[in-house]
């Protein structure tokens, strides 16, 4: 996560941080390294939180610009709160999703979004151009690459939630290992139908 | 002549008539007293909000009958009177309630939010051409001076209280009067609330009619139909 945006604007926005969201048989394990670098270069923040709650039973990653992130993050929940009071129910995840990514075409931010709701658990990669894509599995950040070649070896669609958190942490591990712009720890978010669990800790041994 | 001139006073709702009322404004204010009344009774740590939905027929789904709105996640709203009017402002209450987290990254106060609508209806008594709302609201809930309850009139005048009613005659706020005392927990305050209900109306209510939520300190929260029973 880059908490400047350079010359090159939002390509320079999305070169930080590595975040992975991923489906399991009972809810959604969401995961992010924590360091803030500026342009990939300088380590700016070494505890940034980068799972946001914005729903009962949803939550988001973000990467790309801090601030464009942080204002989109303070609209969803607002967006979220409101339909929930006016129609009585939480929105489903896929309703936060399309609010989601028509809150950020323009902005340099991506977002791993995961949820749970009466379809079961779901996740979504929302990109900065308001793409809105429903997947098993997501990565974003300078560090998914290297991400996705543990999720690619170690997805498990019925696997525990338990044994997602382990698949998400070795995924953010292994960027944190060898892209520069991620790392300093692991921030790991259980989503269920009983609420959404977040944990940090620089030793990402300490959260899974 | 004479009842000519009379008759301009309440038509116009921003004319004065010569000892100083505003008709259109008492208008509302009857609009309101016609309308199945609404109660709220601040209580140690929260608020309960109680209202009998008056279906139209058997027929109509009486889930269909809203008289008490959850607002934000603390906030709850009561309505009494003209049922259009009063669902504006409770969707205008919401958006508000938005508004302020986007703004300053906290909840709104009871107060604030009560105040902010008084603005609202008080604009339409002296707008030209406009209507006043036909609606009297109660705001509650528990922010981060404890447990509030305002109620707002079609004048657009806010007040805060321990316990009242909108809607109905002024029984109800009599029998609040003589059976409400300080220190009441939650279980009293909703026994009381109902109680002050059923001497404001006629019918009998049933638990299908009856409405009744508590907004505390972990959010708003409607009574399902067995606890509904038990109040009455």
């Amino acid at each position: 996560m880059a908490n400047r945006t350079t010359a090159d604007g939002a390509r320079a926005a999305k070169t930080g941080t590595t975040t992975v969201g991923l489906a399991a048989a009972d809810g959604v394990v969401l995961a992010a390294d924590r360091r803030a670098s500026l342009g990939g270069g300088f380590v700016a923040n070494k505890d940034v939180s980068k799972i946001e709650q914005v729903g009962p039973s949803a939550a988001v990653t973000i990467s790309g610009s801090v601030g464009a992130a942080q204002a989109l993050v303070r609209r969803l929940r607002a967006e979220a709160s409101l339909y929930e009071n006016r129609r009585g129910r939480p929105m489903s995840v896929s309703a936060l999703a399309t609010a989601a990514g028509d809150a950020l075409r323009g902005h340099p931010v991506w977002l791993v979004l995961g949820g749970v709701d009466d379809g079961g658990p779901r996740v979504y990669e929302l990109d900065g151009g308001g793409g809105v894509l429903a997947d098993d599995y997501a990565a974003t950040g300078s560090g998914m690459q290297l991400a996705y070649g543990v999720l690619e070896r170690r997805y498990d669609p019925d696997g525990s939630l338990d044994d997602a958190a382990a698949t998400a942490a070795a995924a953010v591990d292994a960027a944190s290992e060898r892209d520069t712009a991620s790392g300093n720890g692991l921030t790991l978010a259980r989503v269920t139908v009983e609420g959404v669990d977040v944990r940090t800790s620089a030793d990402p041994a300490e959260v899974t | 002549m004479q009842g000519h001139e009379q008759t301009a006073y309440d038509r116009g709702v921003t004319v004065f008539s010569p000892d100083g009322r505003l008709y259109q404004v008492e208008y509302a204010r009857e609009a309101v007293e016609r309308g199945a009344p609404a109660v709220g009774v601040a209580y140690d740590g929260g608020v309960v909000l109680a209202a009998n939905g008056r279906r139209r027929s058997p027929l109509q789904d009486p889930d269909s009958v809203e008289k008490l709105h959850a607002v934000d996640d603390r906030i709850g709203i009561a309505t009494a009177g003209h049922v259009a009017d009063a669902r504006r402002l409770v969707d205008r209450a919401r958006v508000r309630a938005q508004e302020e987290r986007l703004r300053y990254g906290e909840p709104t106060t009871v107060e604030a939010l009560a105040k902010a609508l008084a603005d609202l209806v008080q604009e339409t008594t002296q707008t030209g051409g406009s209507r006043p709302f036909g609606a009297a609201l109660l705001v509650a809930g528990v922010d981060d001076r404890g447990p509030s309850l305002y109620q707002v009139d079609p004048s657009g005048t806010p007040s805060g209280w321990r316990a009242t009613a909108v809607g109905g005659d002024g029984a109800l706020v009599s029998h609040l009067e003589r059976r409400y005392e300080d220190g009441l927990d939650e279980a009293a305050a909703a026994e009381l609330a109902v109680d002050a209900l059923r001497e404001g109306t006629e019918a009998d209510s049933t638990p299908t009619d009856l409405d009744v939520t508590r907004i505390d300190a972990a959010g708003y929260r409607v009574y399902d139909e067995d606890e509904r029973r038990g109040l009455l």
